[in-house]
């Protein structure tokens, strides 16, 4: 018999009208079962089921079951409020682990009204009446994700509901606690938007963390760092370097470097003072005694013998010279000189620019166009950032000599930006330019200021040496150029550091109320006291609205916004005050102070908040930087950006297409992200010159160390910038576009790219407001140079327990043209020659065609069919060295343009030689060979990584032993600076290479 | 056989002694218990099991309802029939290929047609009559409701009460009764909205009322907002027409401005 179904739920319906009540049990339990199919025809009945549930004399179990039937007819009318608030009325009838549709959503739904509930709570700081069964489902929910093994799920609810101690529940019960407290790090860094909700959760990951037997002490630390606990990373550290092990220091020594990438100087600094001298901490040799041999049972001893003696006190304690020897070095890196001058050397070593770019520019630029002209000084400059290498500028002198006045204030400064990182000899390579003291009016002042900003790009973010020198100079003139410059060069070196008497000096500048100086004061107090959300940011404020410069508004606005960077809700009000503003010079402050408060944090909040500006606000300039800000908040999340701007690169305001342009650049840096391009291609070719310059920009931003293997277009975008610098007809605004894209395509010598995230996914202060500034350049051409702090190196550089490089192969397991520097480009004149239009006789294209013909079949009857193959298919390489040869020749008559003659197979990997360039998308195709001699303490493919050498007696290999030496410019320079128009002169003599000497 | 069964069967049987003896309390009581016992057997509606005795089950279950819906006109109890139709039908639509038809089938459904009508549930009478197979719309049972209907929408009300001495049973009589009652009140309203107000006399013979006296009760009872005064009846037409609505003037231009700007705002 065939199965019947009823066709009707009518007839149990009917049922619930029934007086007895078994009868209406028997309906309801069988509504339940049907209510899938019958949810229409039982809709109509739901008075009477609610009214079932709410019947007190009814038996528990059945007013449950009204409830649930309630509640499922509510979800499939869509009424979720309704059914969430029935479902809990049903209490245990409502199966949690049920596989439904219905369950499912009413799951997710009953967390979010939990979260919303909990947050609310949290947020009021009073208790919000949450609803008991509620809280009961949402337990039940995460019990059973942590009794299924579904850890991450349990985790993202605990955290997302503030249930700190479910997290703890959720990390201890799982199998794998490491993988799941590092996603754990990740999930709070990603989507926890309250800043002190987030401390929280990462305090209680470092308690976690410490409490395993074997802690993960890189994460331990990271963690730390983002709690700003100095204290608790210095006595990780120490504990670490007065190990036994050798392998406990150099974890120490990685952890150190990994802490540097993150640039947060004062943090790094006072670990750096915290960790106690050798000698007045003798107990601590007892504590690191005893807990020494817990971690490390291998104990590969380089003490006088196993035991540790706990009670020698000894100066000369053998424990404690190791100690002495480790701190000396450790303290050497968190300062980040050991990482600034090796990634100089690697820098150095590696530098793969192309001259002849910079040759075509300078020779299409129009001597009098001064903009281009120092736009091409400036693409000098970030081309070789950090490499120390000054050819062009020596060979190209008289040219140079042309920069005038602010020109030659930013030519001197790019000094700073080639030498970046140079910290011992930068001072003396500046020394022909610096102001001299006694002297009086040596050289221009415009040099002076610029060789100040220059000591400030060379030393920033790690000032200590030089600020003593640059307050000095501050203080010794009343130039307005020169204190621009000092100011400039005092808030790079000084980022972050609130140091207070430096923020006395540069107040005092500002107080002089001049434009100039006043505006570099702004922004310099802004870089001293980055993040730290003080008071003086209302001081700042009052002057602001006092002052009738614009220039000094609008760098006191920047200042101001430095301040709450990465202070999410704290920054609140102050973000509110300057929004609020009536000076559109404030409110534009406002915007990046919203964009540096909230910066990689993809708040909704204040992506909102951005929008609603770049849409509504009536100053222009306000709504592009609203525009660009949103660059800035999304950063961690590039994807994103080119979804949300899409739009607003459509719109019919200028400056809103310009700001979209650059929010995509700046968040999409260095990613080669295809719809970032795609969004930024017909950008390029606006209608409008500045947001020509813009796409151009922010182009090359994105497309920095992308080989024209990977993506074809960087090919495209290259051709394309060198037509529009060749173009005579071409606006200046947009060729200056073009020659600073230039630049920073193959910007430090094609070795760097832009990157706001650490590896561990933490800001990188100074990245950050170094772009942040760079923006600033619409106004103030010489603020392109703080791009150069965002550039960090793409390398990986490992090092040895003496912070040496030892020789060290691995392999990257990709074809090498994917990630291989660009192709120099070549001489330009064929290429021009060959475009020129000639008259062609029709006789004469007859006699070649003829000549071809002949040459072909001639061609054919010498050699077999293999060599035409080769010419049509020259890239294919499957042809035999003899056949391969043939095709050659037949190439470079057919055809002078560059070819490929990659003929040969290319290998499937390569390998690379430490110190090696890993580009951020080679990355993951870095492996390790697996007989090799030193082992990396931390897996990772780039950056400084400490290597474990599994043969310590063998004698070990150094590569990079040369180090970049500029000894001070002699007599001659000097002299040429004070003639005024020469002042550019450099040393036109190449210096040989000069060992490098380490610190020890 | 399955001692359930025979309970229920044995009880079937009492129920029909008292329903002949006419005690219909003793029927109200086996019937309740009776249908407690029905939901034992799963092979009724809605699960269908395939038990052994599922015909037989399904007849005896069958045979309760209907004889449940006769009683509830018995004892005049519009909502009870309702609920015992409906729990009835799945025999009729669902079991319909398990089952040889019901001779009662076709008396029941004609008598749920008049109960329709009876309420002046038109849409739902349609409903029940689009289901029926042309085979059973020559039923009498069945045809005797449709005719009914007929007349009742065309207006020719005589026609529906002098239907009442053709019924096709005896069970029919009760909703000829209630018809004659739902007619009037179509009358009634219809007089409400076509008359300002109309001699009593003539109300009596349009409302089918021999006397006065009749109309006057009917008027306090069913109409409470008619006026007898004078010797007519006036209909209080609160015919309070509604106002022309106002136009919302305000909210417009409030939406238009606002329109504007959210215009000035694309970007």
């Amino acid at each position: 018999m065939a199965a019947a179904m009823v066709s009707s739920a009518g007839g149990l319906l009917a049922m619930l009208n029934e007086p007895q009540p078994s009868l209406k049990h028997h309906a309801l339990s069988h509504l339940n079962n049907l209510v899938d199919r019958f949810w229409p025809e039982i809709s109509t009945s739901v008075p009477i089921i609610e009214s079932l549930y709410e019947d007190e004399e009814f038996d528990l179990h059945q007013r449950q079951l009204a409830a649930l039937l309630v509640s499922k007819v509510f979800y499939y009318l869509g009424e979720l409020n309704d059914s969430l608030s029935y479902a809990l009325g049903a209490g245990p009838s409502f199966d949690v682990s049920e596989d439904t549709d219905y369950v499912h959503t009413l799951l997710a739904k009953a967390i979010d009204e939990y979260t919303c509930l909990r947050n609310k709570a949290i947020e009021l700081k009073e208790m919000v009446d949450i609803d008991a069964r509620l809280e009961a489902i949402v337990e039940r929910m995460l019990e059973k994700c942590i009794t299924d093994g579904k850890y991450q799920q349990a985790m993202g609810i605990a955290i997302e509901c503030q249930r700190l101690d479910k997290l703890e529940d959720a990390i201890t019960a799982s199998d794998n606690v490491q993988g799941t407290l590092s996603y754990c790090i990740n999930v709070s860094h990603s989507f926890v938007n309250h800043r002190e909700y987030r401390h929280e959760v990462l305090t209680l990951l470092v308690k976690v963390y410490q409490e395993l037997p074997s802690p993960d002490y890189l994460s331990i630390c990271q963690c730390l760092m983002f709690l700003d606990e100095p204290k608790g990373v210095a006595s990780i550290l120490e504990k670490l370097l007065r190990s036994e092990s050798k392998d406990d220091a150099l974890l120490a020594l990685q952890i150190a470097f990994d802490l540097v990438e993150n640039e947060h100087q004062a943090f790094l600094l006072s670990v750096r003072d915290r960790l106690p001298a050798p000698k007045t901490r003798p107990v601590e040799v007892v504590q690191a005694a005893t807990t020494a041999p817990t971690e490390n049972p291998s104990g590969d001893v380089q003490m006088t013998d196993g035991t540790p003696a706990p009670t020698i006190v000894h100066e000369t304690d053998p424990v404690d010279a190791t100690y002495a020897e480790r701190l000396t070095k450790i303290k050497g890196i968190l300062s980040g000189e050991t990482s600034i001058q090796l990634t100089l050397q690697f820098l150095y070593s590696h530098n793969k620019s192309d001259l002849l770019i910079l040759k075509t520019i300078k020779q299409s630029v129009e001597m009098r166009n001064s903009v281009c002209h120092s736009a091409t000084i400036y693409a000098n400059a970030i081309m070789h950032a950090g490499t120390t290498v000054d050819t062009f500028l020596r060979e190209n002198l008289d040219w140079l000599s042309r920069a005038t006045n602010w020109a030659k204030f930013s030519a001197t400064a790019g000094l700073g930006v080639i030498h970046r990182g140079h910290l011992q000899q930068g001072r003396s390579l500046m020394a022909p330019y610096l102001p001299q003291g006694g002297a009086g009016g040596g050289g221009s002042p415009y040099s002076e200021g610029g060789a100040l900003y220059a000591l400030g790009l060379i030393h920033a973010n790690h000032g200590e040496g030089i600020k003593e020198f640059l307050r000095d100079s501050l203080r010794s003139t009343n130039v307005e150029v020169i204190q621009h410059g000092a100011c400039l060069g005092l808030g790079l070196s000084a980022i972050g550091t609130a140091d207070e008497e430096i923020y006395d000096d540069v107040k005092s500048v500002l107080y002089t109320d001049s434009a100039v100086a006043g505006e570099a004061a702004g922004i310099s107090m802004g870089l001293l006291l980055v993040g730290t959300a003080t008071e003086k940011a209302s001081e700042m404020l009052a002057y602001a609205h006092e002052t009738q410069h614009e220039k000094i508004i609008r760098g006191l606005a920047l200042g101001i916004a430095l301040t709450v960077y990465g202070r999410e809700e704290g920054a609140d009000t102050l973000i509110e005050q300057m929004t609020r503003d009536q000076d559109p010079i404030i409110r534009y402050g406002g915007m990046y102070a919203l964009a540096l408060a909230y910066s990689g944090t993809a708040n909704n909040k204040a992506i909102r908040q951005l929008l609603h500006f770049a849409v509504s606000d009536v100053s222009d300039d306000v709504r592009r930087t609203a525009v660009l800000a949103l660059g800035f908040v999304l950063y961690s999340d590039p994807e994103q950006t080119p979804r949300i701007v899409s739009l607003l690169s459509e719109s019919y305001n200028p400056h809103v297409r310009y700001g979209a342009a650059l929010a995509v650049g700046i968040s999409c840096a260095g990613t080669g992200l295809s719809e970032a391009i795609s969004l930024l291609e017909p950008l390029t070719s606006d209608v409008v010159d500045f947001v020509r310059q813009g796409a151009l920009i922010a182009m090359a931003m994105v497309m920095v160390q992308i080989s024209e293997a990977s993506d074809s277009r960087v090919g495209a975008f290259r051709r394309q910038l060198e037509k529009i610098i060749l173009d005579k007809h071409e606006d200046t605004m947009s060729k200056m576009g073009a020659i600073l894209a230039s630049g920073i395509l193959d910007a430090g010598g094609r070795n760097v790219t832009i990157r706001l995230l650490s590896k561990t996914k933490h800001d990188k202060v100074t990245a950050v407001i170094g772009l942040a500034v760079f923006s600033q350049f619409w106004y103030w051409y010489p603020l392109i140079y703080f791009i150069s702090l965002a550039f960090s190196p793409t390398a990986f550089i490992g090092l040895n327990y003496d912070l040496k490089v030892p020789k060290f192969e691995f392999m990257s397991h990709a074809k090498p043209s994917l990630f291989e520097y660009p192709k120099p480009t070549t001489v330009a004149t064929s290429n021009t020659a060959a475009k020129l239009p000639t008259a062609v006789l029709s006789t004469s294209v007859k006699a070649k065609a003829r000549a071809k013909k002949e040459a072909e079949q001639k061609a054919n009857a010498e050699k077999t069919s293999g060599a035409e193959k080769s010419v049509s298919e020259s890239g294919s390489g499957k042809e035999k060295g003899s056949s391969e040869k043939e095709g050659d020749v037949m190439q470079v008559d057919s055809t002078a343009a560059v070819e490929k003659k990659a003929a040969e197979p290319e290998p499937a990997f390569e390998i690379l030689v430490n110190p090696a360039r890993v580009v951020p998308a080679q990355e993951k195709y870095i492996k390790l060979l697996e007989d090799s001699r030193y082992v990396p303490v931390k897996l990772a493919p780039s950056g400084f990584v400490l290597l474990k050498d599994l043969r310590e007696h063998e004698p070990e290999v150094l590569s990079l032993t040369d180090a970049p030496t500029s000894t001070a410019s002699p007599a001659t320079g000097t002299a040429a600076a004070t003639q005024g128009t020469t002042a550019m002169a450099v040393d036109d003599e190449p210096q040989p290479p000069q060992a490098f000497e380490y610190a020890s | 056989m399955d001692p359930q069964l025979t309970e229920v069967s044995q009880q079937l049987e009492r129920f029909k002694a008292a329903f002949v003896r006419k005690d219909y309390s003793t029927c109200s009581d086996l019937l309740s218990r009776l249908k407690v016992l029905l939901t034992k057997f799963t092979s009724l509606p809605p699960l269908f099991e395939n038990t052994p005795n599922a015909a037989q089950e399904l007849t005896l279950a069958r045979d309760i309802y209907e004889h449940a819906v006769v009683l509830s006109v018995k004892t005049e109890d519009q909502d009870a029939f309702e609920r015992d139709f409906f729990q009835l039908k799945p025999y009729y639509v669902d079991a319909r290929n398990r089952l040889p038809p019901s001779p009662q089938e076709n008396l029941i459904l004609g008598l749920n047609l008049l109960r329709l009508l009876v309420q002046n549930r038109i849409a739902e009478f349609h409903t029940e009559l689009e289901l029926l197979s042309s085979a059973t719309l020559d039923n009498p049972c069945i045809k005797h409701a449709v005719e009914l209907e007929q007349s009742f929408m065309e207006g020719a009300y005589n026609r529906v009460l002098s239907a009442r001495q053709t019924a096709p049973d005896a069970t029919y009589v009760y909703f000829m009764d209630l018809l004659a009652k739902t007619i009037r009140d179509e009358i009634a309203g219809c007089s409400e909205k076509a008359y300002d107000y109309v001699s009593i006399s003539d109300a009596k013979q349009m409302l089918l009322f021999s006397s006065d006296q009749e109309l006057l009760t009917y008027v306090n009872e069913e109409h409470p907002e008619w006026e007898v005064k004078e010797g007519f009846v006036v209909f209080q037409k609160a015919k309070e027409t509604a106002p022309c609505k106002e136009i919302p003037s305000l909210q417009l231009i409030n939406q238009t401005l606002s329109y504007a700007r959210e215009l000035e705002r694309i970007v």
